[in-house]
């Protein structure tokens, strides 16, 4: 109960903050006369961010009706190896291969195949309202939920419903100019299954909770037409046992032309899957644990 | 003899090879009189300007070239002439006609219909295709 709580405060905690600053940065852009100016026709704003990705995250894109997209993401090891592995390129790596349609206006599905624990997953994504160019929502607001199957050998399970994991997260952003476009994304992970250990008594007790209630905050700077610089850092909330997560911070540059983009990035996370990215990161910015890595997409109209 | 004989032919059927290579390269785009007379929606102002511009960034200039003149990085490959749009070969044409090509395409020209699915997003690249003009 304590902990519920205290989920529950962290999450007003940030969701006040998210709306603080929003307001602010509203406001502020409006004094400045943001690149946003009304038309004669309120229409959804475009292209708050460039794709489905920022870096580690999603964003709040959903692409038009019928865009078919083939995502392929790869993260090195980590970089402070320094030759011994040349800055984790000749590391072990991991590699996510997807897919994603959009079916219907404003819903995306997809699935995809991780490396790391042969990870399926299956997603959707939904926009559930669009920032406008005048009047209407001053944000936008997008759900992203996925449903993972680890698929490894059973020798690793005791039962089947342990390979599963799920993750939800809204996700609010806002474009405030042509330049700068802001993004803050509450999530909720749950795996059927955690790590254990034996304490001295020799009892099993979870080392990890089954839940985890994480926070990332991301943003766009535009550089020039098709070329974006990207933050992101994500926050775990949740206090485990033992092995608490570390956060993340990833840094990276997006080229983007009509059918590709191209991101290049150096961040703490590795294992490309957002709930398994929450839940068991150890690398620490602190410590330089980052890795290199990309995110490549291609695009269809069909 | 034999090689007066050889040069005077290659004379004579070298208009006939250019003028062919010359219609493949710029065969004829009929536009629908329906889009011909259209009129562009979309006012021309610094913000629409801009914002044709932008998508021409990302989805023409390639080709194109930044400035329209047909020497984007992928222009060589092309099969097609993507033509010269300073010049009055595409400025001489309706908004219309501009419209009706950008939304349908043809050979490597893709169609935009589905990719900018917005047709004020299309006008105002209409919009900006006229700042270029020379």
């Amino acid at each position: 109960m304590k902990q519920s709580n205290k989920y529950l405060f962290l999450i007003r905690k940030s969701i006040g903050i998210l709306v603080f600053a929003l307001l602010c940065f509203n406001l502020a852009a409006q004094d400045q006369g943001s690149g946003i100016e009304p038309d004669m026709k309120a229409k959804p704003v475009k292209n708050t961010f460039e794709g489905n990705w920022v870096l580690d995250n999603q964003s709040v894109m959903v692409s038009t009706k019928g865009t078919l997209e083939m995502d392929i993401q790869h993260r090195f090891g980590v970089f402070n190896n320094g030759y011994k592995d040349i800055y984790g390129i000749m590391a072990p790596s991991n590699i996510r291969l997807g897919f994603s349609y959009v079916v219907i206006n404003n819903l995306q599905l997809g699935f995809g195949l991780t490396k790391e624990r042969l990870q399926w997953d299956l997603n959707g994504k939904l926009a559930l309202v669009k920032q406008m160019t005048s009047g209407g929502w001053p944000i936008s607001i997008t759900y992203f939920g996925n449903i993972v199957i680890d698929s490894r050998s059973k020798e690793n399970f005791v039962t089947g419903s342990d390979r599963i994991s799920y993750f939800n997260q809204l996700i609010f952003a806002r474009k405030f100019s042509d330049k700068i476009s802001l993004q803050v994304s509450p999530s909720l992970s749950h795996f059927n299954n955690v790590p254990g250990y034996k304490d001295s008594d020799g009892n099993i007790n979870n080392r990890l909770n089954n839940e985890h209630v994480a926070i990332a905050f991301m943003g766009k700077f535009q550089l020039k037409e098709g070329m974006n610089l990207l933050a992101n850092y994500d926050q775990p909330l949740t206090t485990h046992p033992l092995s608490n997560p570390r956060p993340n911070l990833s840094l990276g540059i997006e080229f983007v032309t009509s059918g590709h983009s191209f991101q290049l990035l150096l961040g703490n996370y590795q294992a490309i899957v957002p709930q398994t990215n929450n839940l068991f990161n150890q690398n620490n910015y602190k410590d330089w644990d980052f890795c290199i890595g990309f995110n490549i997409t291609r695009l269809w109209n069909l | 003899m034999k090689n007066y004989v050889f040069i005077i032919l290659a004379l004579i059927s070298l208009p006939f090879l250019t003028s062919s290579f010359t219609n493949s390269n710029f065969k004829e785009w009929p536009v629908p009189d329906k889009y011909k007379k259209m009129t562009n929606p979309v006012k021309s102002s610094a913000k629409t300007i801009a914002d044709g511009k932008a998508l021409w960034s990302k989805h023409c200039q390639s080709c194109h070239g930044k400035t329209g003149m047909g020497d984007g990085t992928k222009a060589a490959q092309l099969k097609t002439e993507p033509g010269d749009f300073t010049k009055s070969a595409t400025q001489g044409q309706t908004d219309g006609s501009l419209f009706y090509k950008i939304m349908e395409g043809r050979e490597d020209m893709p169609s935009f219909k589905k990719k900018i699915p917005d047709q004020d997003d299309i006008w105002s690249i209409v919009n900006f295709i006229r700042t270029l003009k020379k």
